[in-house]
This record gives C-alpha cells, sequence and structure tokens, in this order.
C-alpha cells in the first residue's frame, strides 16, 4: 500500500531513560490508535523505578499501532508503537526483531503483531498482547482462554501459580486464584526468600502463615524495586559501618544568627541537611576513597562528587523514596546546596524529577533524625560504596575540657554513621573520613548568606 | 516353590491393566500381570471394541459395494461370505493378542493365567488354569478388573436366542430379524451392523432418546441415516416378558403386544467386575459395585491398592482405562502425573454415520443454566465430502459466548471419530473458538468442516 520512501513509518523506540534504567513501565497511552499525533506531543506516560515521565511522539502522523498494553514492563530500545499515514502498513522490515535487549521481551509480539486486516485480528491481537503480562523474569505457561480472561480482568498472570502440564496457567487456576487472590507464588527475586516458607490457604480461603492470618496485598512498582535494590546492594557490599557523635553548637549557633534572614531572602527554611552535606564534600575532597566505585578488580575514581539525598515521598506520593542528585556539590556554596536540595527534594515528591536528576551520584546522605532516630546505619545505594546516616540532633550533657579544666556543659549533639564498602574501604578508612567530616562541622565557619 | 514378590501386581490385562503394567515396568518397576481369560488384551481386545469395529468396517466396506455401479464401476452383484468376515475379525483380534505378549516380554512382565483374589495386605493368591493356586507377594496391586455384561433378570442370555453382545460377536450367520434391548453405544453399533448386512433391526429402548448421553442433534441426524439401514427404533418402550422358543425365534412382549424375533441382543449395560476378588478380605469400599478411589491419585481406601477402567465410576471407555493406568502407575512409581481430563475425554460411536463427542451436550448445559453460543457446518456442501461419498452429518461446536471457551463438540460423519482428536488437544490447551478458526486446515479434507463451524461460531462462515 504504502512505500516507505514516501510515507516513511516511523517506530517508537522507548527511549533511554538515564543509565541504570533497563525498563519501563507504561503507565497510560495519552493517544490512541488511529489518534494523530504531532511531533513531540506527549504519547504516553511511563514509570521507572526511578522517574515518571512522558514519552513525546518522534513523529508527526496517525499512531498505527502500539503492542504494549498499559500496565506492560517493557524494555529500553524496545518497539512500542508505530506512526505513519492514516491506514499505511506497518512494513515488514520494521517488524523485525532487531534490538537485542528489545527482541527478548517483546521480539515475538512484534512478530505476531503485524497485518492483522481480518475479522478477528482484535480478538487475536489482545491475547497476542496479553502476553505481555507474563513475559519477564519468569516465562509463564498458559492458554488461549487464559490469556484473553487475564486480560479481560486485569489480571497479571505471573501472579498465579500455574498447575497445568508443565506448570501452565490453567482456567481452573485463573478462577481460583480470582476467587482468593493469595494462592500464589511470586517468583520475582525480591520474595523469592519467603518462598521457603509460603502461607498457606485453609479451606476457607483465608491465608495464614505460621499460623497467623494474613492479608496479602502487592507490593507497588517503586516497593518492588526498592526491595530489589536493597536485597541486591546487601549481596554485592560487605557492609560496615562506623559512628562518631559530632557537636553541633557552631553550625546551631551559625543557624540561629541566619535563620530568618535566609527565610527571608530564599522563600524556604535553613535546614540541617544541606549543611550536612556540604561539610560531606569537604571530607569527600580529602578522603576520596569513599566517592569511588567498583569494577571488577578496578576502583573507578570519580572527577566530581555528586551527593545523592534520600527523599521520603510521604503517604500523599504513594510512599516509597527517591535519592535525587545534588551533581558536582564540590562547585557549589552552601546556599547553592541549600537551593539545589530545596528544588530537588520539593519535585521528587510530586515525581516531576527528570530521569538524569536521579542518577550519577557518587556518595549518598540520609537523614532520618528529623523523625527522632538518634542513629541510622543505612544500606549503600549501588554503585557507590559509602552512604552516610545522620541521627538526630539532640541536647545532651557533655564533659567538655576547656583551658585544662573538665565541665558538664549542654550541647546540641548528633550521631553520625558511615556505611562503607568493605571491599575498598577498611575501618581506618571510614574512621577517618568521618573524623574529617566532624572535624568541619565542629569548627564550623560557612555563612550561608555569603 | 518360594513365594515371588513384585513392585506391583495388576490384576486384568485389558486396556486398563496392560497399559498401566507396561508404564510401571517403563519406570523400573517388577511387575506382575494376572488375567484369567487365556488372552491378553481384555473386553475391549477379546470382545469389545476391537471386533466390533472390525465388523462394523466390513459392514461399510459392504455397503459401498452395493453402490459401486453409482460410482463408476461395472461389477457383478457382490456378495459376502458371514464367516470370511468373521475370520477376518477372528484373526485381526488374534495379531493384537500377540502383539500383546511381545510387549510383556520386551517389558520384562511376568504373566499369570488365572484368577487372582486379594489374600490380605501386600498378597494375591492366583488359582492358575490347572486348579493349582500360588501366592503372589506385592507391594502394590493396581485392580483393573473391567466390567462385564449386565442381564435383564428376567431373561439371561443363552447364547442361543437371547444374546449378550459377547455372545453376538461370535453368531455364525446373520439373522433374519432381530431386537436389540438397549439402545447404548453397543445396542446400536450392532443395529447398525446387522442392519446393513440385511437384518431387520428392532431396537427397544426405554428412555426417551436413543444414546442418551449424546447430544440430541446428533442422534437425530444418526437416526434419520438408520432408519434406512433397515433400522426402526421404538423409545420409552417397556418390555414384559422374554421367551426363547428355540427354533421357533424368541418371542418379546411390549407395550406393543408379542413379537417373535430370530435372536434377541440384551445390551443394557456393563456392571463393574468386583464380587470375586477378595476385596472383603482387605475392607475396601464399593459403590454400586464400583470401587472408589481418589481420581487424583487412584488411591483405594486400603493403603496400596489402587483401582482404574471400567471398574471404578468413570465412563466405560478404553482410552479412559488406558489415560487413568497410566497415571496410577506413575504414582506407584512414585510421580507426581497430572490428572486425568475428564473433561478433555472423547466418545467414539462406530454408527455409520459415526458419531464422535467432547464435553457438553446443549441439555447438560441448559440443565446446568450455563449461558452458550453453537458454530455448525454441514459436510454437504464440502467438495471432500462428496469425493469420499459421504456428505450426511455436521460439525457443532457448543461454546461460551464470552471468551469463546469450547464447551462441547458434537460431529456426525461417516468419519467422526477419525476427527474428534483435535478437540482433545484443543479441550486440553484451553483453545478458543478464535484459534480453531485461525487453523489452516488441509484442503480438501473433511477436516475444513471444522473450521468452517468455528467460522460459523464466529459469524462468519466462508461456504455457506
Ligand atoms: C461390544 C463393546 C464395544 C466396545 N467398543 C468400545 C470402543 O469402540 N471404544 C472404547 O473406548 N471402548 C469400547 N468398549 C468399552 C471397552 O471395552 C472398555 O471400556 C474397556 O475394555 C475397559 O478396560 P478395562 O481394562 O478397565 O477392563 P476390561 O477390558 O474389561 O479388562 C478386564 C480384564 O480383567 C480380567 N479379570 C477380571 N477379574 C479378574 C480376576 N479376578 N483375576 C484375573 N483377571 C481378571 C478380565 O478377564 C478382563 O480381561 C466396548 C465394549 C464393548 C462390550
Amino acid at each position: 500500500m504504502s512505500s516507505p520512501d514516501t510515507d516513511p513509518v516511523t517506530e517508537v523506540i522507548l527511549p533511554s531513560m538515564g543509565e541504570g534504567i533497563a525498563e519501563a513501565t507504561l503507565v497510560k497511552w495519552l493517544k490512541k490508535t488511529g489518534d494523530t499525533v504531532s511531533k513531540d506531543e506527549p504519547l504516553l506516560e511511563v514509570s521507572t523505578d526511578k522517574v515518571d515521565t512522558e514519552i513525546p511522539s518522534p513523529a508527526t502522523g496517525t499512531l498505527l499501532k502500539t503492542v504494549a498494553l498499559a500496565g506492560a514492563t517493557v524494555e529500553i530500545n524496545a518497539t512500542i508503537a508505530w506512526i505513519g499515514p492514516q491506514g499505511a502498513d506497518i512494513p515488514a522490515s520494521l517488524t523485525k526483531v532487531t534490538g537485542a535487549s528489545a527482541s527478548k521481551k517483546i521480539g515475538q509480539n512484534r512478530s505476531t503483531s503485524t497485518s492483522n486486516s481480518d475479522a478477528h485480528s482484535q480478538n487475536l491481537g489482545r491475547s497476542n498482547q496479553s502476553g505481555f503480562f507474563h513475559e519477564g523474569s519468569t516465562t509463564t505457561r498458559s492458554s488461549p482462554l487464559v490469556r484473553k480472561m487475564a486480560s479481560d480482568l486485569g489480571i497479571d498472570l505471573r501472579r498465579v501459580q500455574g498447575n497445568g502440564l508443565a506448570g501452565r496457567i490453567t482456567k481452573d487456576d485463573l478462577l481460583t486464584w480470582q476467587n482468593n487472590p493469595t494462592a500464589h507464588v511470586d517468583a520475582t527475586p525480591s520474595v523469592a526468600p519467603l518462598l521457603a516458607r509460603l502461607p498457606t490457604a485453609t479451606k476457607s480461603g483465608i491465608e495464614s502463615l505460621e499460623g497467623v492470618i494474613v492479608r496479602r496485598e502487592k507490593m507497588t512498582k517503586m516497593r518492588r524495586l526498592i526491595a530489589e535494590h536493597m536485597v541486591e546492594s546487601t549481596r554485592v557490599s560487605p557492609h560496615v559501618t562506623t559512628t562518631f557523635e559530632i557537636d553541633l553548637h557552631q553550625v546551631v549557633a551559625m543557624r540561629e544568627k541566619h535563620k530568618q534572614a535566609f527565610a527571608a531572602r530564599e522563600g524556604f527554611n535553613l535546614t540541617f541537611t544541606p549543611i550536612l552535606i556540604h561539610a560531606a564534600v569537604e571530607a569527600i575532597k580529602k578522603f576520596p576513597i569513599v566517592n569511588v566505585s567498583v569494577d571488577g578488580d578496578d576502583i573507578l575514581w570519580k572527577d566530581s562528587i555528586n551527593i545523592g539525598c534520600a527523599v521520603a515521598l510521604g503517604d500523599e506520593a504513594g510512599g516509597g523514596l527517591l535519592v535525587p542528585v545534588i551533581k558536582s556539590a564540590e562547585t557549589k556554596s552552601l546556599v547553592e546546596i541549600c537551593r539545589a536540595l530545596q528544588d530537588l527534594a520539593a519535585r521528587a515528591r510530586s515525581k516531576k524529577l527528570k530521569p538524569d536528576e536521579v542518577m550519577g551520584g557518587t556518595f549518598s546522605v540520609t537523614n532520618p533524625g528529623g523523625w527522632g532516630s538518634i542513629t541510622s546505619i543505612p544500606i549503600i545505594n549501588q554503585p557507590q560504596v559509602a552512604m552516610l546516616g545522620i541521627g538526630a540532633i539532640v541536647k545532651r550533657p557533655v564533659v567538655i575540657v576547656q583551658e585544662k579544666k573538665e565541665q558538664i556543659i549542654i550541647r546540641p549533639m548528633m550521631m553520625a554513621s558511615l556505611t562503607f564498602d568493605h571491599r575498598v574501604i577498611d575501618g581506618e578508612g571510614g574512621a577517618k573520613w568521618l573524623a574529617e567530616f566532624k572535624r568541619v562541622l565542629e569548627n564550623w565557619t560557612v555563612e550561608p548568606l555569603s | 516353590m518360594s513365594t515371588q514378590s513384585f513392585d506391583l501386581i495388576v490384576i486384568g490385562a485389558g486396556p486398563g491393566g496392560y497399559v498401566g503394567a507396561i508404564r510401571a515396568a517403563q519406570l523400573g518397576l517388577k511387575v506382575a500381570l494376572v488375567e484369567k481369560f487365556p488372552h491378553l488384551g481384555g473386553t475391549c481386545l477379546n470382545v469389545g471394541c476391537i471386533p466390533t469395529k472390525s465388523l462394523l468396517e466390513s459392514a461399510k466396506t459392504w455397503d459401498k459395494l452395493q453402490h459401486i455401479n453409482d460410482l463408476g464401476f461395472e461389477a457383478g452383484t457382490p456378495k459376502f461370505s458371514w464367516n470370511k468376515i468373521m475370520a477376518r475379525k477372528d484373526k485381526i483380534v488374534d495379531d493384537q493378542r500377540k502383539g500383546l505378549r511381545f510387549l510383556m516380554k520386551k517389558n520384562k512382565i511376568e504373566t499369570f493365567e488365572g484368577h487372582a483374589r486379594i489374600a490380605g495386605k501386600g498378597k494375591v493368591s492366583v488359582t492358575l488354569a490347572d486348579g493349582k493356586t500360588t501366592t503372589l507377594e506385592t507391594r502394590n496391586i493396581l485392580i483393573a478388573t473391567g466390567s462385564r455384561v449386565r442381564q435383564l433378570p428376567f431373561a439371561k442370555s443363552n447364547g442361543k436366542g437371547i444374546m449378550s453382545s459377547d455372545d453376538i460377536l461370535f453368531i455364525t450367520e446373520v439373522p433374519k430379524t432381530l431386537a436389540i434391548i438397549g439402545g447404548g453405544v453397543v445396542g446400536i453399533e450392532f443395529a447398525s451392523l446387522f442392519g446393513r448386512f440385511g437384518t431387520q433391526v428392532t431396537v427397544i429402548e426405554a428412555m426417551p432418546q436413543i444414546l442418551p448421553s449424546e447430544d440430541e442433534e446428533t442422534v437425530k441426524e444418526l437416526s434419520r441415516c438408520i432408519k434406512k439401514q433397515n433400522v426402526t427404533i421404538e423409545t420409552n418402550a417397556k418390555i414384559t416378558s422374554i421367551e426363547d422358543k428355540g427354533k421357533a425365534g424368541v418371542v418379546l412382549t411390549t407395550t406393543e403386544g408379542p413379537r417373535t424375533f430370530e435372536k434377541v441382543l440384551v445390551s443394557i449395560g456393563r456392571e463393574p467386575v468386583t464380587d470375586d476378588i477378595g476385596l472383603s478380605t482387605i475392607g475396601l469400599n464399593t459403590e454400586r459395585g464400583f470401587i472408589k478411589v481418589d481420581l487424583a491419585t487412584y488411591k483405594t481406601n486400603v493403603d496400596g491398592i489402587y483401582a482404574i477402567g471400567d471398574v471404578i465410576p468413570t465412563p466405560m471407555l478404553a482410552h479412559t482405562a488406558s489415560a487413568e493406568a497410566m497415571h496410577a502407575a506413575e504414582v506407584i512409581g512414585g510421580k507426581k502425573p497430572h490428572k486425568v481430563h475428564y473433561e478433555a475425554n472423547p466418545s467414539a460411536i462406530y454408527t455409520y454415520p459415526e458419531i464422535a463427542s467432547i464435553g457438553m451436550t446443549e441439555k447438560h448445559l441448559k440443565e446446568k443454566g450455563i449461558d452458550y453460543k453453537i458454530g455448525k457446518a454441514p459436510f454437504s456442501p464440502m467438495a471432500k465430502a462428496k469425493i469420499e461419498d459421504a456428505t450426511d452429518g455436521f460439525v457443532k461446536i457448543i461454546f461460551e459466548p464470552k471468551y469463546r471457551e469450547i464447551l462441547g463438540v458434537h460431529i456426525v460423519h461417516a468419519r467422526a471419530t477419525e476427527m474428534i482428536a483435535e478437540f482433545s488437544l484443543g479441550k486440553i490447551l484451553e483453545t478458543t473458538v478464535d484459534e480453531i478458526a485461525h487453523t489452516i486446515h488441509p484442503h480438501p479434507t473433511l477436516s475444513e468442516a471444522i473450521m468452517e463451524a468455528a467460522h460459523a461460531a464466529l459469524g462468519a462462515a466462508i461456504h455457506m
């Protein structure tokens, strides 16, 4: 019908959203098949472990076909749709599997999704597409009937236990699961350790784990990814933590002095976290071993200091946690760090971060002190090698030696814990870094309004 | 003689027993097979599926020969020799028996000819053909004693005027008149057989429909065709007496009054063989004579004793017995086999035309209040049906309207039984009508009617 020379059909590829993002979940198509779109107009929303974002259309034309349903997880570089002149055929050459990464997940669907012009293509197309539900970490065998039903009922077949021949999910399995979405084995890595002591469904359909009645709830995507990352980090890095107690009276005094003027000028409060980040950057400059990555037998020394700062998203944002990154923090003044953090945290909570703003961190900080925690021992944010955990600033009686005289006075004290990767940092290295961090804070001189 | 001991003793060498024995031997078990009849193969091979199908094939050939001139041949008046037709049947049966002997040897299964009785836990005593008794020890027992002809209490078959299916398979002449009591599968197959060889057949059925478990529409089509084969069907009929008057024939009295037939075939069903196998010595549970088992494992209520085939209350079919037997053998051999798919268990009736079906009938669905739709295609417009000179019949697919799951398939055609397996696979794989419609069927074949019925189901038949 249409020749590619005159009427080009453009493949919509799920674009790279930055390093470390291998796949994305399609949240919503903003255009339907048959709709016209112009180049750069938002086409769909995707969600990754790091950001939610809109994917713009790469071309102007009609959305001819989409091959991934909302809810599907698709690899970066996979073809997700075609755009071209209305009624154009999708050239066979474009439906050939090319990208190696793409072929694994949706290659099959791509090759079966061509030329659907007969009366029943809609039905077949749907059952093909529902195949997405059972691609992924565990391949799932099912049946045409089950795929139709699952796509209609919105059931992710990866969650359903197959009891048919060779583990095939049968209609009975699907109905059993639908009536009691508990009698399943989820083989995703994050919950794999639980397999050893799986809950059992009782006759009445109530589930219990070692005799305790339980209610089952699916993890959100973010929760699942956090779980995976945490398990992965503890597997990769031998974690060691060392803790120092730090006297913040200089810092508190400085903050008291500038608090009002700062708020008036900047429009937000001067908080401790950016001050602590600034101090951490100073300590990293002196002991850059905490700012490296490990690649096999190699150590990767980095030429900038990018500080990731854990931001809890809060219940309104659906919970979870993001770690936006203050880039090149070694070049920033204290007030610049304050502004950067203020901006990133606000956008993290509204999920407005750009993909590259959650990537490239070289060292991370977490501060649960605000909730009253006095020490916090973090898990390293891979591929970094160290993370600083900040405790609450608490007024304590401390023994101070002044002019050779010991006396007890009240000081704002803070516990700082550095978790580091023992592959590259030994106890001495961790302690030296924390000692420097402490020295900077206890001898604070930087003014925020300069 | 020291007692022999086995991992498994199989009692009965029908399509249940011998298949179970082979599968168990394949899994490395030491297996014995006990059969009281001098030949292996059970009902199916000796007095069931195989001899009947052999004779029915002869009837089909005979039928064709009578129309041979319409097909372009110039043959004289065709004749048949009943003796030779029977000899052909016997030869097929004998060949298969020999094949079974070979299979037992090949799989190192020790066979005993004799009547087996369970003598206690792990003990089977066998009364051998010469009257001696030997006791075998075993870890497991598989009961596959099958079924036997059910007799009318007031008119037991005598092998002369009043016959059972066992007897009529050895009848030396084609009778002029034959009354068949019971319009089940066995009765109707014999009606179609003798009717085509010229016997005036009267089928007397107590129910409102012959073949009561089949779909009403296929039965109607068969009834229409079978009437042209010298067969009269009487439904809702009641027999009050039967009297064998020797040379004068058999007087059969129904609500219609007394009538005389040369022979009467009593085919009112079959009953499980459980009475003389020592069940009470071990306290094994039965229900109406059938052995009760767990259908996931075929275990009885007694440890180490399993039962399969006609002796348990599942469909009395040879392929069902074999499927159950393989499953039970695998359980005994320590495997975890997948359960037998009873909902995908086909049934086959070798009349002319044949009926083959799987799954539910319209009547079942109505009774259960299940919503359904139908896709149907007749064979009459199809080229291959014309080529084969067999245009009677149709394919009827009953499906669930929303996801188009296949609920039942009913085929009536001269070669229906060769076509139903597509749906056995289809049902196991939970195929919907869509996939059947999109499956390319070779042209020209009869199987195209299946594809056409699926297209009709989707509202887009091509050739109608
Ligand atoms: C006329 C006719 C036609 C049929 N046609 C078909 C058909 O076309 N397709 C189909 O699927 N089915 C057909 N069947 C049904 C089929 O024959 C049975 O379902 C099948 O044979 C059952 O197999 P089984 O192994 O359970 O039992 P059987 O085949 O009955 O075998 C049981 C065996 O156990 C032996 N036995 C019993 N008790 C003892 C004991 N105490 N010690 C030792 N041995 C013992 C018996 O002698 C027998 O050989 C037909 C049946 C009949 C009668």
